[in-house]
């Protein structure tokens, strides 16, 4: 390959194609058409768009045109346009310094839903400015990879869809116009990709690959040959996933295991009931938080955990409370800096010092519970009892005493596993994170390639150790989970399985994978395998059980 | 001139959508319809046919608006943008059972 950049996926999928480059229009040449003209035009395009993503089943993004519509003729964009004019400025620079003013005013009102439409304004400006001047809009004329600093919604909007096969962008945020469209169209998408731009010019072909993160420039024959070959693969694995979608996850004699979706962003929970999952087992909310100068409001998390909720209508969604600090900074929370993150002040021992930034989430959790009986809320870096007086107290502050809200705990500290009995006495559920658990328990960095043996959750002690946790929690009649990554492994579930736990949270993606090896074994058959891997001298041997279930004949007590 | 005073209950008050779906309702009639937000600065009133008015005066939900109407079908689009307030302009009404 000649040429690899690397950002991050916000899509998955993989795609090959020559790029498609947009960049904005410079301003230049003359007016061609009156203002009152194209603004009138411009309504009329973005209503006529709205129409064509509505037949076409793209609800959200027509959603937002209809609203880019009513802006472009709203009086007072063109009143402040025409101030403009009136000192002397030129009909289209008029409307975009319009258009800047009134976004300014929408930034300023301290309400992040509103404020998010000042990119739209700017955008419906921009589009009456193109309008003025005379220019063609953007617009595909081969299967193309769009590449872009950013894809605006009125570029989005216009790009034929039967041509667009991936996203590549400088920028980008999850958030954004192109994740929207990327989502809707099933298509891969990465951002975040420094020196693309640059790179693309001269490239004739790209392949980019969502779940890794990388843009290939001009792959060279065997490369393609790779990538079409993962394409096909691809294809065939969804279709095989798909066929499984309203099976239970179960054992091949039918013993049922709660089956749920990890998320970490709202839009994430619609996709995943669609992909069969009977709950949110693990809503991490730290998207909300990140790369801000201030924390969300109240009103603005409400509406982002009340869309998580919609589509699990009365079924279980388990919250996490924030879980930063460390190694996830937030500069307005000005953490001290930290010799040793992963064992700094993180997540619930941030209540002492910050906390009305919790009681805030939490209210924010309990308005978006309203009445709903299924919501969870659960604390990571739990580890003792105290801890969990420390949540439910926040949890009473935030008004939750008549939410009927179900206060858990993530299991990830040794200490916690020691303590299991301690704490299924005081929470009412339990969840296992094996990443952190694993790396605790073991003392291996998660981040140090050089420790890969003794990063697996199939090591025996971290076996061993959801053992006993299990064990405490069905002791005091409360359910137990895994929320990490090992649930959605198919040797991992199957030994979780064969331990007894209630349910496996995992990324959507691994559902089908982990139903066909679940379905292999039978209850027993699991149960043995699990006793077998406890006993193992390693994390390999532990796998090495799970990989050869014909020999557990002899290990049979 | 007719006016009334209506509390905004859906889940995240007159932003975007639902901000749309009011400006869209208000153009329907014929009369000048005013609105301003009891619960920021009650001086400061938008036109409903303006959508960027109506999203600058930061409406959350359980804020009050107060309408004002003033032409020949005044009634008439008070009633209607009363009954789309209520009905939680195209959201859940936040306090009812939500499913």
């Amino acid at each position: 390959m000649n040429r690899v950049l690397h950002g991050l996926g916000a899509a998955p999928g993989v795609a090959m194609a020559p790029p498609w480059i947009y960049q904005p229009p410079p301003s230049r040449g003359g007016d061609r058409l009156k203002l009152d003209q194209a603004s009138r035009l411009a309504a009329q395009e973005l209503e006529a768009l709205a129409r064509r993503l509505r037949d076409a089943g793209r609800i959200e993004e027509a959603g937002i045109l209809d609203a880019q519509a009513l802006i472009a003729a709203d009086p007072e964009l063109l009143q402040a346009a025409a101030r403009a004019v009136a000192a002397g400025n030129r009909d289209s620079e008029a409307i975009l310094a319009a258009g800047d003013e009134q976004a300014s005013v929408l930034e300023a009102l301290d309400d992040e839903l509103i404020a998010a439409r000042a990119a739209d304004v700017r955008d419906v400006a921009a589009r009456i400015a193109r309008l003025v001047r005379g220019e063609t809009p953007p617009s595909l004329e081969r299967r193309s990879i769009a590449v872009a600093v950013d894809l605006p919604p009125s570029v989005t909007a216009e790009l034929d869809s039967q041509l667009l096969v991936g996203i590549a962008l400088e920028a980008g945020s999850p958030t954004s116009h192109a994740a929207i469209l990327s989502r809707a169209l099933g298509i891969p998408a990465i951002f975040g990709v420094t020196g693309l731009l640059e790179e693309s010019a001269r490239a004739s072909l790209l392949a980019i690959d969502g779940e890794a993160g990388t843009v290939a420039i001009d792959p060279d024959a065997a490369d393609r040959e790779r990538l079409d070959a993962a394409i096909t693969a691809r294809r065939a694995a969804e279709a095989e996933d798909a066929k499984l979608i309203d099976a239970p996850l179960c054992t091949r004699d039918g013993h049922r295991v709660m089956l749920s979706a990890n998320i970490g962003e709202p839009w994430q929970a619609a996709p995943a009931a669609a992909a069969g999952a009977e709950g949110i087992g693990l809503f991490r909310t730290e998207f909300m938080f990140m790369g801000r100068s201030s924390a969300p409001s109240v009103a603005a998390q409400q509406a982002a955990y009340a869309e998580a909720l919609t589509p699990f209508a009365g079924r279980p969604v388990v919250i996490r409370l924030l879980d930063v600090g460390g190694d996830k900074d937030l500069p307005y929370l000005a953490l001290a800096p930290e010799p040793n993150p992963f064992l700094g002040v993180r997540a619930i021992r941030l209540a002492e010092k910050h906390r009305p930034l919790l009681v805030d989430q939490l209210r924010a959790v309990v308005a978006a519970a309203g009445s709903s009986h299924n919501v969870h809320v659960m604390a990571p870096m739990v580890g003792d009892r105290a801890d969990v007086e420390v949540l439910r107290e926040l949890v009473f502050e935030a008004g939750g005493a008549d939410a009927d809200l179900k206060v858990g705990i993530m299991v990830e500290l040794p200490a916690a596993v020691v303590l299991a009995d301690q704490l299924a006495e005081a929470a009412d559920f339990v969840s296992i994170g094996t990443n952190d658990l694993t790396q605790y328990l073991l003392a291996a960095d998660r981040t140090n390639p050089a420790l890969a043996r003794s990063q697996d959750p199939m090591h025996p002690a971290v076996l061993r150790s959801i053992r006993s946790v299990i064990a405490a929690a069905h002791a005091r009649g409360i359910p137990a989970a895994v929320c990490g990554e090992m649930a959605g492994d198919p040797d991992g579930a199957i030994a979780l399985t064969g331990l007894g736990i209630d349910e496996l949270s995992m990324d959507p993606r691994s559902f089908g994978r982990v139903k066909r090896a679940l379905a292999r074994v039978t209850r027993d058959e699991a149960a043995l395998i699990a006793e077998r891997a406890c006993n193992a001298a390693s994390a390999a041997e532990a796998r090495a059980v799970v990989a050869q279930p014909g020999q557990l004949a002899e290990v049979a007590p | 001139m007719p006016s009334i005073t209506l509390e905004i209950r859906n889940r995240s008050g007159l932003h975007a959508r639902p901000a749309a779906l009011f400006v869209q309702t208000a153009m329907r009639f014929e009369a000048d319809v005013t609105l301003a937000n009891m619960d920021r600065d009650r001086r400061k009133s938008s036109s409903a046919r303006s959508l960027l008015g109506v999203l600058g005066l930061g409406v959350s939900r359980g804020h009050r608006i107060r309408i004002e109407a003033n032409g020949t079908d005044a009634d008439e689009a008070l009633a209607s943008l009363r009954a789309m307030v209520e009905s939680g302009l195209g959201e859940p009404v936040v306090g009812e059972a939500e499913s």
